[in-house]
This record gives structure tokens, C-alpha cells and sequence, in this order.
């Protein structure tokens, strides 16, 4: 048989291929449309029934939860990220008494009293330079350093040799800035994989879902939220994560501001910031891979 | 049998413009000039009536829900097409990944009634080879070879460039050919 007759073969045989029936139920689907309209949009295929989905692929409880999360997790981030960056003040008064003090002459910040005392270390005892340097703590020594220029009678000058730190020294106090380096990178990136995914949901839900854009606008709330934490954190020093982040609450503002009865306009004006921004392809730029998974 | 044979009864834009409006009349004129293709599209690929009411009735919820921001850029009968396609595809997915799950369950029912069936006739056979194509190429082969679409609306509609409707089309038929080789093994050849 040949081609032509194979295909003139298919079209006949095909004919019986499901078949519809000669009439159409038209009053009883126009009835049917009728009634989804006024019930609702969703629709359930196969059911044949006018009802709406009971549980959404994603319900509301679970966009919630996930949000919730989220936030916990990225304010528990920040938390800790600040917590390390700030000095560790009972560390250094209950070690005074007992190490001794190193006097810097470049300290900036006083802590002294009116008096001319010093914390709990106005003893006026001088350090040990190779103490000193061993410790490594410029915090007592900025301390020192304003009682040596208040008591001047009392106070030693410390040698060079005492402002050297040794490189154990250095380590332990480069050490907590690479923990909290990374506690912010890790937030961030939490932070960012979080707020793509937010922002594929917004690019690919239905225009028409409004119980979605609500959902979406919650989310968006939170994380706008996060976002100004981290703007307001070391990650905003970054001259590259800066501009992400700020186009990054342009974003979100927008998203939350979308009214339940906004215009096909007011999407379009940020998808447009989007492209314009190239946002989605800079937030998966600096997302590192895998770090949507959680790693 | 042509596709689009009574679109010429319908002013488009006018139709759109009144149902845009809200004029009741208009959307029920709109239904009676389209359900017809659109149901019987949907029956010749869900195989089903329950489904293909069902997909028919979405097809035109959500044409009156997104008829405002149609831009006319392809005929309204191509768009409500191209709605229909894809209210469709997703619902027979949707149908398809429930029945997988509930298949285990009336499996395990059937074992040991193990009746040898007759061997299927040919027009069973055509049918299972036709449901066993990949979705792309079993839309574009329904829509040409059994509904009469051309090329030009099949693109349209499902949003293609022609010479990949007539490349599925020619997929289509070449797996039929080998799938229906028992039948006629020159066909094959």
C-alpha cells in the first residue's frame, strides 16, 4: 500500500476515533456555565458536578506556614548575623580584672566616666606588653588608652611590641567576623531563593486568581519586611547585593500594594520592572546552586 | 469537514465589543456559534462525554472571563480554540494522573479473571495506537486528519509554526503506520 493510500486509509478509519455524539447538550452545558459562573470559577474535570476544588495544589495554609517559616528563619538569621557583629561587652568586663590591659593611644571611643575612671578596669595598672599581645584584645586597650590620656600619672605608654599581635591573635578575632560573614550569607541566600520563588508564582499565576494574589501579597509582605532587615545589615555593604535589594523591595513593595481589583495594567507595570530590572535573572545569579534546596 | 465553516456568520468584533459590555444576548450568541467545534474537539480527544462537557464548559468560562483582553490578533474562533486545547490537555492530564492512581486498586480486583480477549479489530486497534501518541502529536493528527483543520488553524490554535504542525502530522502517522504494521506489513516497509 502506498503512502497516499495509507494517509486516505487513516483519515477514513479515523473517523471512528472517538466519535462525538450527533447531538451536542447545549442547553444542559450553557446551564451548566451558567451556574459555575455565579458559583465560581474553578472547575473539576470528570466530576461533571458545579463545585469548587475543596483544597487548592497549594492552599492557603500551606503558603502561610511556608512564609512563617521563612521569616523565622530569615529574622533568626539576622538576629544571629547582629549578635556577633556586636561587641561581646560581658566577655570583656568579667575578663579585665583578671587579663591585663592593653593601652592603644589610637582609641577612639572612651568609655570612661566622668571622673576619668574606667569601667571596671580603673585600676591604672599597665599591661604586660607580651600579655597584651598574646590576648589580642583591642577593647580593653581602647579603654586603656582614654584612661592614659585622663590619668596620665598612673598610666604606662605601651610599647610598639604591645600593639603587635601575634597571628593567633588575629585569628581569634577574624574568626567571629567569618562566622557572621557567613550567618549573613546564609540569610541572604535563604532570603533570595525565597523571594524568586515568590516572584515565579507571581509570574505564573492566573490573572484572574485574586485568592491567590492575596496569598501572594502576604508572602510578599514578609518578605519586603526581611528585605529592609537586610538592607539595613552588612549584606547592603556589598556594592552587588545593595542594588539587588533595593530593586528587590521596588519589587515587593509593588506586589503588596496590588489591590484584590487591580488592572491587567498594574501587573504589567511590574512585570515591567522585572525585565526591566532583569531582577528574576540577577537573583538567580546570585543564588548559589542548590541553595533553593535548603542546603 | 470544514473547522471554521460558519465563522463568516459572525461579526467578531462586534460580538466581542457587546459581550465585552456585558450584554447577556451576546455571550449566548457567541456560545451558539462556537460550541459546536469546541465540543467536538473535546470529545475527540477526552473520548468521553462526561469530559468533554466538562472541558467545553471551562473553555467558554474562561473565554467570558479573559474575552476583554483579547486583542484580536488571531480570529476569535482560533482563540477559543487555542482555549479549548489547553483546557483540554490540562484536564486530560489531570484525569490521566487519577486514573494512574486509582489503576493499582482495580488491578489487584481483576487478578485471576484473566479472559483472553479476541484480537482487537482494526478500529480498536487505530484507536489504542491513536490514545498512545504523545500529546503533540496525537492534537495535531485529531485536528487534521479527523477534524479536517488545516494546518494554517492548527497553528493558531496551538500556537506553532506550521512546518511543526506538518512535522507532527507526519510523526503521527509514520508511528501509526509501524504501530499498525500487523494489519498490513507493507505499510511498513
Amino acid at each position: 500500500m502506498t503512502e497516499d493510500k495509507f494517509e486516505e486509509f487513516l483519515k477514513t478509519k479515523a473517523q471512528s476515533y472517538n466519535t462525538p455524539p450527533g447531538r451536542v447538550p447545549r442547553e444542559e452545558m450553557w446551564s451548566a456555565i451558567q451556574a459555575k459562573r455565579s458559583a465560581g470559577p474553578r472547575v473539576i474535570y470528570g466530576g461533571g458536578s458545579v463545585s469548587s476544588i475543596p483544597a487548592r495544589r497549594f492552599g492557603t495554609r500551606v503558603w502561610l506556614g511556608a512564609a512563617a517559616a521563612a521569616m523565622l528563619l530569615v529574622a533568626t538569621g539576622v538576629g544571629i548575623g547582629r549578635w556577633t557583629a556586636s561587641p561581646n561587652v560581658s566577655q570583656v568586663a568579667t575578663s579585665i580584672p583578671t587579663q591585663p590591659v592593653v593601652v592603644q593611644p589610637d582609641a577612639t571611643e572612651p568609655n570612661s566616666t566622668a571622673d576619668g575612671s574606667v569601667g571596671t578596669s580603673g585600676n591604672g595598672v599597665s599591661p604586660a606588653p607580651a600579655a597584651a599581645s598574646q590576648r589580642g584584645n583591642g577593647m580593653s586597650g581602647a579603654s586603656a588608652g582614654q584612661r592614659g590620656s585622663t590619668n596620665a600619672a598612673t598610666a604606662t605608654t605601651p610599647s610598639p611590641s604591645a600593639l603587635t599581635r601575634s597571628p593567633s591573635a588575629v585569628a581569634t578575632t577574624i574568626q567571629p567576623a567569618t562566622g557572621q560573614s557567613s550567618a549573613y550569607q546564609l540569610t541572604t541566600m535563604q532570603h533570595l531563593s525565597e523571594a524568586e520563588a515568590l516572584l515565579t508564582s507571581f509570574r505564573t499565576r492566573s490573572t484572574a486568581d485574586q485568592q491567590m494574589d492575596a496569598q501572594l501579597g502576604t508572602w510578599a509582605r514578609q518578605l519586603l519586611s526581611n528585605t529592609r532587615l537586610l538592607l539595613d545589615s552588612p549584606v547592603a555593604n556589598d556594592p552587588q547585593r545593595r542594588p539587588l535589594l533595593e530593586d528587590l523591595e521596588l519589587v515587593l513593595v509593588q506586589i503588596v500594594q496590588l489591590s484584590p481589583g487591580s488592572t491587567p495594567q498594574d501587573r504589567e507595570l511590574i512585570e515591567k520592572t522585572l525585565q526591566q530590572d532583569h531582577v528574576m535573572m540577577r537573583l538567580r545569579t546570585a543564588i548559589p546552586a542548590g541553595a533553593q534546596h535548603g542546603s | 469537514m470544514a473547522a471554521y465553516e460558519s465563522q463568516s456568520s459572525v461579526n467578531d468584533i462586534q460580538l466581542i465589543t457587546r459581550v465585552v459590555a456585558g450584554d447577556a444576548a451576546a455571550e449566548r450568541e457567541l456560545y451558539d456559534t462556537y460550541v459546536d467545534r469546541i465540543y467536538r474537539l473535546a470529545f475527540r480527544l477526552a473520548g468521553d462525554d462526561e469530559l468533554a462537557r466538562d472541558f467545553t464548559q471551562a473553555t467558554f468560562i474562561r473565554a467570558f472571563e479573559k474575552i476583554g483582553s483579547f486583542r484580536g490578533e488571531s480570529s476569535l474562533s482560533t482563540w477559543l480554540h487555542s482555549i479549548g486545547v489547553s483546557v483540554a490537555l490540562n484536564g486530560l492530564r489531570k484525569s490521566k494522573r487519577q486514573r494512574n492512581r486509582e489503576a493499582p486498586m482495580e488491578e489487584g480486583l481483576t487478578v485471576g479473571s484473566t479472559n483472553v480477549e479476541a484480537e482487537p479489530d482494526l478500529k480498536e486497534r487505530l484507536a489504542r495506537a491513536i490514545d498512545s501518541l504523545a500529546d503533540k502529536y496525537r492534537m495535531v493528527f485529531v485536528m487534521h486528519d479527523v477534524e479536517g483543520y488545516t494546518h494554517e488553524e492548527i497553528s493558531g490554535t496551538l500556537n506553532i509554526p506550521i512546518g511543526t504542525s506538518k512535522s507532527h502530522l507526519f510523526q503521527a502517522r509514520s508511528k501509526l503506520r509501524v504501530m499498525l504494521a500487523d494489519f498490513a506489513p507493507e505499510w511498513v516497509s
